[in-house]
């Protein structure tokens, strides 16, 4: 309708023009109407506006004590009210309640705590609660608190005409003590020239000779001066800037959440604005702030004087150099907490090692943590992640830079453990605690494994490739500090000569046997869990790489196999790349055997031995994993993995024996299907089985190494012995096409088991 | 509000309650023992964590959980009002503190405490200033500190001097010559404090674990930082634990006879919506009578020979509680058990689960003291 008469009206025609408007926003009106109506009835059984209406009707001297129904009122409130804000009325109805002092003075307080605007603050409201202010028997405590809850809310009032008005009421407030630098605010906020009168400057002034010079009736002068010089004879210096504190504390961060919530623009009002410039204050549990970096108060250089030694306080160096120039007068921080922030004090302390230095630091560090994650019943964490983020940051940066962990977060950490829901700064925990020093064997189960082992059987996938990670970089941490620290000559840990006892290699070696078992446990289950997902199979094998090399790469004579549950699902695995890992993994137990086995027999010490059991472990895996690659021979008797006879005859897989070669593996059948086509393009019904024929086999294998597949080089290389074919030439087909039946290289545990034929050799060739 | 100030019907709690109850009294937040001085060095690590350990505790200290004892010394006037100065310990009762715990002291010296008054009316009175723009003129006549020793606090040769701090300010209105009031007073105590962990602290540590503050707030933090940069230490607050409570209404209860209790009041909160308050008053009497037959059937149990008589067994004050809660079923249909108990008091003293507690009479001191430094003391992060 209004379009249509706009166009009949001319454009020049301003009344057509305007009375359209007045049209169409009167329909407007109706349909706003209408909608009202609608929500009005709605919000009849809305129990906030219930609550509300409660609050306007209850009557004085309702008990608080007990009462039910005003608690489930006022928790109703609460929560809009740190949801949404509270609409104007809500917030006329609430401070009406509040400030009459119908329920008591409890209930007044914690209702000026909750009244947060979620637009504006009506001007009667305010107005109506300052006369109150004056009758009531309000106690001082929530006078002030009132007081303040205005100057917060003041830019959000919705007109200030009316409060100017009473002035003269809000100044006869100043000789109330405790009111008064709150009322000086309010004052300072409101005044206009014509509020300055010659007595109100005059109480002003008598009571600064009363009171002295404080900061807060300063600023107020001073704005009277500003208006009236004549009136205000006082000299003010010029470089006050503002004697007022920031009293909106209690609604501060309710308000910027509230408003943050319904997009509003209010918010840039410029108490807001200015409250949060000046004076930030901290939350109340600000424990993961560092410290700031600061000296000691010298007591020393006071009492002693003639003292020569000057020492130098760590804030002061500002390089490396400068350090080391200082490194004999350095003085360490008064709050030790300070240096997580610096890696140049942390360079220092490195150096130091002061043990009542760390134990300051210790002492910080886990209290910090404690009351952050443990002692906070409130969910604190989960309040303030992103300080709780880069708290744990700090801490992981400094425990990397020290290459060591704290014993506090040590500490922390098993008690934490059990009550960590596997989620909550999942990345940081789990690097915490893979820097947690070696665990005696005889605790780390209770300590640890239990722990863990809940939580990762009861957590995602992506939580338990996490903790296969964390678990890695925690033995591969171990590994490093025995390689460091164990001498050569000796196979115990370092006696040094100021430790009295120290770790013997055997503890160390069974707590890592613990941990590596511990894994093999949680692999293998977890891969049945979760169908041998190639991910957490490709965690499970970094962690086996770190295992394999333990004795070559770490020093530590100590070999340990994988389990069954984590070889064959590796071995049958449908990615080539697990297949390949294996391979590289089984390649590097050979060569770490090998060379132990050497070293065994050269120095003839009893404690390189390493079980014969690990040998026949490790043999049977390589023939396993021989004769499934490479021979074409799946289901020997003595393999792991068994199936009977007739259950291999029903289901009808032709030449099931070759399935799991390199050929049919499904892993690398694609593999072989586009060799084959390479090599054969002519041929138009393919067979697969034809690779097998010596020539084309070993093409095949170059094929297979040239894509990259190194691991399944190296074990083919040092496990199987093949007449060199492509080298030399010499091709030996034999009838049934089939490469010549390779063995495995055994390695051979123990010199006595020569009754069997393989001699000491360490790696029996057989063609 | 439920209200019960009748007589007694004793009710012995079943076995199985019994056992339920034990289990779950005993067990206290899981804390380690001891000191773990852990240098930089991985010889060291291993030293500390499996050497010197295995000497004294057999365990790594870190990984052994600590509780709260199950067994302690029944109260008896002690020599507390002889031993120390009948004006300090005035100052000492019948205030209702707040409690902290604070991780050990660095470099602090009993014998500086004189300097420390000087230089925490100084941390103060720039605190005070902090945001303002201009001077205060002579703020340090605003303040004043004293930081004084209480002794004869000490139970055990290992534990630190008690000290206790006081803050005496003028209004901020009044006017120069307007006498100084009190507005803040706070101390630091370790009353039987676990040796081991005393001992295995290095020596510029000085272990005063549990810090009771009364008066503003504001006054209070500044102390708190002020201890902070000065010693480095950090102050948590220390929450009286629900096994604690019940401790300490055992342990009232015992001293009926010499010092009358006049009344056991315990005040419960139960898990309803909205939160149910029981406030449970007993008589006197009637508490003393089921402490004492909780305390019979230890006997007839046969409980041991003299050194025994004044120990109390975890046992035996879960049995109490038992006794109570049961007398309350029978007459409300409630059972407490769901609910937590919130706060004790008794006219030697009261305590709340939020961390205040009021001392208010001074034989009684120790005991309670003791059971508030072992609660403090397994707060502690290492």
């Amino acid at each position: 309708m209004a379009a249509t008469l706009s166009l009949s009206g001319s454009p020049g025609l301003d009344p057509s023009s305007s009375s359209d408007q007045s049209v169409s926003s009167r329909s407007n009106n109706r349909s706003l109407r209408v909608a009202e109506k609608e929500r009005k009835k709605n919000e009849a059984e809305d129990p906030f506006v219930l609550a509300l209406k409660y609050f306007s009707d209850v009557e004085a001297g309702t008990p608080v004590h007990g009462n039910d129904e005003v608690e489930k009122n006022m928790v109703m409130v609460e929560k809009v009210a740190y949801m949404k804000g509270l609409s104007p009325e809500a917030i006329s109805i609430m401070l009406e309640f509040a400030m009459s002092l119908r329920m008591g003075t409890t209930l007044c307080a914690r209702v000026l705590k909750c009244l947060i605007p979620a637009t504006v603050v009506p001007q009667e409201a305010v107005v109506r609660a300052v006369v109150w202010l004056g009758i009531g028997k309000i106690p001082i405590s929530t006078r002030i608190l009132f007081i303040k809850w205005v100057l917060t809310v003041f830019d959000m009032i919705d007109a200030k005409d009316q409060l100017r008005a009473i002035y003269g009421f809000i100044f006869s407030y100043v000789t109330e003590e405790n009111l008064f630098p709150f009322i000086c605010h309010l004052l300072y906020l409101l005044t206009r020239k014509e509020s300055v009168r010659v007595f109100r400057v005059r109480k002003l002034l008598e009571l600064q000779s009363r009171l002295g010079r404080q900061p807060f009736l300063l600023s107020l002068l001073s704005l009277y001066k500003v208006f009236c010089p004549e009136l205000v004879t006082l000299s003010i210096s010029s470089r006050i800037k503002s004697g007022f504190r920031n009293h909106n504390m209690p609604w501060k961060s309710a308000l910027i959440a509230v408003q943050k919530r319904n997009g509003s623009q209010v918010a840039t009002s410029i108490s807001l604005a200015s409250a949060i410039k000046t004076n930030p204050r901290k939350r109340k549990h600000c424990h993961l702030e560092l410290p700031v970096l600061s000296s000691v108060v010298s007591k020393e250089a006071q009492t002693d004087p003639s003292s020569s030694r000057k020492v130098v306080p760590l804030v002061q160096l500002h390089s490396f150099a400068h350090i080391l120039e200082n490194m004999h007068r350095i003085e360490l921080p008064a709050q030790m907490g300070s240096l997580l922030g610096s890696s140049l004090a942390l360079q220092y302390l490195d150096c130091v090692q002061d043990e009542s230095a760390l134990l300051r630091l210790n002492f910080w560090l886990g209290h910090a943590l404690h009351e952050e994650f443990l002692f906070c019943g409130d969910g604190g964490a989960s309040q303030n992640s992103e300080e709780a983020l880069q708290f744990l940051n700090t801490l992981l940066s400094t425990q990397h830079f020290l290459q060591e962990g704290f014993s506090c977060s040590e500490a922390f950490l098993y008690k934490f453990l059990s009550v960590w829901d596997g989620s909550l700064l999942r990345p940081q925990i789990l690097g915490l605690l893979s820097n947690i020093p070696v665990v005696p064997s005889s605790q780390i189960r209770r300590l640890l494994f239990e722990p863990l082992m809940q939580l990762f059987f009861t957590s995602s996938l992506f939580f338990k490739c996490g903790l296969m990670e964390c678990l890695n970089n925690m033995l591969l941490k171990w590994l490093t500090w025995h390689s460091v620290y164990a001498l050569e000559d000796d196979l115990d840990i370092s006696l040094n000569s100021h430790t009295s006892i120290n770790m013997t290699l055997s503890r160390f070696k069974d707590s890592v046997m613990e941990l590596v078992d511990f894994v093999g446990q949680l692999a293998s289950l977890s891969l049945q869990l979760e169908g041998c997902h190639s991910l957490l199979l490709s965690f499970i094998l970094d962690f086996y790489e770190t295992v394999c090399d333990t004795f070559l790469k770490y020093g530590l004579p100590l070999v340990v196999m994988p389990t069954p549950g984590v070889f064959y699902p590796a071995l049958f695995a449908t990615d080539p790349v697990s297949v390949d890992r294996l391979a590289y993994i089984m390649y590097r137990y050979k060569v770490n055997l090998t060379s132990a086995k050497s070293q065994e027999k050269l120095t003839e010490v009893k404690a390189f031995h390493i079980s014969r059991q690990t040998f026949r472990e490790f043999n049977h895996y390589a023939v396993v994993m021989v004769n499934c690659l490479w021979n074409s021979n799946m289901f020997q008797p003595d393999m792991g993995v068994q199936l009977g006879e007739e259950l291999l005859l029903k289901s009808n897989v032709p030449q099931y024996w070759t399935s799991f070669d390199l050929i049919h593996h499904p892993a690398f059948m694609s593999y072989a299907v586009d060799f084959h086509q390479r090599c054969w393009p002519e041929r138009k019904d393919m067979d697969l089985n034809s690779i097998k024929h010596s020539k084309p086999w070993s093409w095949y294998l170059e094929y297979l190494f040239s894509q990259g597949y190194d691991g399944l080089k190296q074990f083919v290389q040092s496990n199987i012995s093949r007449p060199l074919t492509a080298a030399g030439g010499h091709v030996d087909r034999q009838d049934d096409g089939h490469v010549d039946r390779q063995d495995n290289g055994h390695v051979d545990g123990q010199g006595d088991r020569q009754d069997n034929g393989q001699d000491d050799g360490l790696s029996t060739l057989q063609r | 509000m439920f209200k019960s100030v009748s007589g007694f019907c004793l009710l012995g709690p079943s076995p199985q309650d019994m056992e339920r109850h034990h289990n779950s009294a005993t067990r206290t937040p899981l804390n380690n023992v001891g000191v773990q001085r852990r240098s930089k060095s991985y010889r060291l690590s291993y030293r500390s964590c499996l050497g010197t350990a295995a000497s004294r505790l057999g365990l790594t200290p870190a990984l052994t959980a600590r509780r709260l004892n199950t067994s302690r010394r029944a109260l008896k006037p002690h020599g507390v009002a002889e031993k120390v100065d009948p004006e300090q310990l005035a100052l000492l009762v019948k205030t209702e503190w707040q409690l902290s715990y604070v991780t050990p002291l660095h470099q602090f010296r009993h014998t500086q405490l004189k300097s420390y008054s000087r230089r925490l009316a100084a941390f103060i009175a720039a605190g005070k200033q902090q945001g303002l723009a201009v001077a205060v003129e002579n703020p340090q006549t605003t303040f004043r500190v004293s930081f004084s020793l209480v002794e004869g606090m000490t139970e055990s040769a290992d534990d630190a001097e008690t000290v206790l701090i006081q803050i005496h300010a003028r209004p901020s209105f009044a006017g120069q010559d307007e006498p100084q009031r009190p507005a803040w007073s706070g101390w630091l105590t370790c009353v039987n404090g676990n040796p081991d962990y005393l001992r295995s602290l290095p020596k510029d540590f000085t272990c005063l674990p549990l810090f009771g503050s009364s008066g503003a707030e504001g006054l209070g933090a500044l102390v708190k930082s002020w201890f902070q940069q000065s010693f480095d230490c950090c102050f948590g607050p220390l929450e009286v634990s629900h096994t604690s409570l019940q401790w300490l209404m055992a342990l009232w209860t015992n001293c009926h006879t010499e010092a009358s209790i006049q009344h056991l009041k315990m005040i419960w909160t139960l898990p309803a919506v909205p939160p149910l308050e029981v406030t449970y008053t007993v008589n006197p009497e009637d508490a003393w009578e089921l402490w004492r037959s909780v305390r019979k059937q230890k006997e007839n149990r046969g409980g041991g020979g003299e050194e025994e008589e004044n120990c109390i067994d975890i046992e035996e004050v879960a049995d109490f509680v038992q006794g109570l809660k049961s007398h309350f079923y029978r007459h409300f249909r409630l059972d407490l058990s769901a609910g937590s108990l919130n706060q004790v008091s008794t006219a030697l003293g009261s305590a709340k689960h939020s961390g205040r507690m009021k001392i208010s009479n001074s034989r009684y001191m120790t005991t309670t003291l003791t059971l508030l430094t072992e609660s403090a003391l397994l707060k502690m992060p290492i």
